[in-house]
């Protein structure tokens, strides 16, 4: 809302909503540079849904967000006070640093008198958020659910493999091979190794102690 | 292969002779389009427009594969190892890419008569046909919408962004003929129900992309050239450099086998 350092020369930016299944929350997935509304959606469709799943996007012009950590509205209280209008508006919220795809989950609507009090409200119900984020149901730019769309914008993902980077071994040895011989990391956030020898120790690969009966 | 048990000789070499054009159509565009990655005015058409060469790439991959259960030839080797005399694709996508709207444009053009001519195709008595083309249809359709959307910001835009898409249907027009001129025999092959008429999806065609350009978009038609007198083994002097840079690295190692 305040403005950027390093304003944004391109075009308006939209934050990306996407929906991975029927009664599964929206997600926030990344943002979009468009021009219009059905631009946004279109251009949302093509970087953020060619591989994974979705059955819905939606687009919301960046301008129309108001989103505050508990330490932005503590430095700044003022802004629970924003003007907007007045309706239905939707609320996000991010709990947790771990997950590096999505960063916000829509958890579901309020009504607030306009976009401080929304947040207001959004902070009262769910203080232990690390963000909350609000914006008006009517700045909402949704893909069509008709069975055509569907079909054209969603269905051919659902027939593509999504290949990681390590599925194209090219340069060197293919990353299958190393991990059949053990010299791969057989989980995430394994301690490295040179050769055999591991670099340092980490809490987590002490081995348990018994539980003694 | 039962499917292709029940064709006779030559209709077997017919069809062989068709998907290879479909699939030419394909590769040709879709390395055109290539060339842009990188270059497109915002990084996320830079992303659009790679989705969509590498769809079109799919296609090519899906007409050679039903190539490849009839003669048993292999698309790799098709791709990259065919000259310029080989490749039988229109001239409408050899052309050089031009600017953004003569992409767009060509884009546009393209996709209506490929979204059309599967959606056509979807109806053939050849089964494998059949099947690709309710794949392929799918993501067809979303590039029409994608490129009918960028045809009418750019035709209804600023001067400049009108000019540039009027200039580039002033040059693409007439090379649209191409497309719907059917490949030696094609004709027993429409009477077989395993490939659409051109004449229908000329007409079915026709009346999307003519008032989308001039009703929509305010852009004038050029006036009609005549068909396209020359076939499918005749190119404009764009095809050899543009297979010279897309068979560079098959052919300077022709024995990798993981790429």
């Amino acid at each position: 809302m305040t403005a950027p350092a390093h304003p944004d020369t391109q075009w308006p930016r939209w934050e990306v909503f996407k929906q991975d299944a029927p009664n599964r929350p929206y997600q926030a997935v990344g943002s979009v540079h468009a021009g219009d509304p059905d631009h946004a959606l279109l251009t949302a469709r093509n970087v953020f849904v060619r591989r994974p799943a979705a059955v819905s996007l939606w687009t919301v012009r960046e301008a129309d967000i108001l989103t505050a950590t508990p330490e932005e509205v503590e430095a700044n209280p003022a802004v629970l006070d924003t003007p907007g209008e007045a309706g239905t508006y939707h609320l996000g919220l991010k709990r947790t640093h771990k997950r590096s795809m999505t960063f916000v989950d829509l958890v579901g609507t309020l009504e607030a008198s306009g976009p401080g009090d929304a947040l207001r409200q959004a902070r009262e119900q769910h203080p232990d958020a690390l963000t909350w984020l609000v914006f008006p149901e009517s700045a909402v730019v949704r893909t069509d659910d008709d069975p055509g769309t569907v079909e054209s914008w969603f269905a051919p993902a659902k027939d593509k493999t999504y290949k990681q980077q390590q599925y194209y071994g090219v340069i060197g040895r293919h990353v299958g091979e190393l991990k059949r011989e053990g010299r791969m990391p057989q989980r995430v956030n394994e301690e490295p190794h040179v050769g055999d020898h591991k670099v340092y120790d980490h809490p987590h690969d002490a081995v348990a102690k018994k539980v003694q009966p | 292969m039962t499917a292709a048990m029940t064709l006779t000789p030559n209709q077997t070499e017919t069809l062989v002779r068709k998907l290879t054009a479909l699939a030419d159509d394909e590769i040709i565009l879709a390395h055109r389009d290539g060339e842009w990655t990188g270059h497109a005015p915002i990084l996320e058409e830079d992303i659009a427009l790679a989705n969509i060469a590498q769809d079109e790439l799919g296609h090519a991959g899906m007409y050679l594969e039903l190539r490849r259960e009839l003669d048993g030839s292999d698309p790799d080797r098709l791709a990259f190892f065919r000259d310029v005399d080989g490749f039988t694709n229109v001239r409408l996508v050899e052309l050089p890419k031009g600017d953004w709207a003569f992409t767009m444009l060509r884009q546009y053009l393209f996709d209506a008569y490929e979204a059309l001519w599967l959606d056509a195709a979807r109806a053939s008595t050849y089964a494998p046909l059949t099947e690709v083309a309710a794949k392929a249809v799918r993501e067809e359709k979303f590039h029409l919408q994608h490129t009918a959307l960028w045809v009418e910001r750019l035709a209804l835009g600023t001067d400049e962004s009108h000019r540039r898409t009027q200039n580039a249907l002033n040059e693409l027009w007439p090379y649209t003929a191409q497309l719907f001129q059917p490949v030696q025999d094609e004709e027993g092959l429409v009477e077989a129900g395993i490939l659409p008429d051109l004449a229908g999806v000329r007409g079915r065609w026709e009346a999307l992309v003519v008032p989308h350009l001039t009703q929509k978009c305010g852009l004038m038609l050029p006036a009609a050239s005549a068909a396209a007198a020359a076939g499918r083994d005749t190119h404009t002097e764009h095809l050899a450099p543009l297979l010279a840079e897309m068979q560079s690295v098959a052919r300077a190692v022709p024995n990798a086998e993981v790429w």
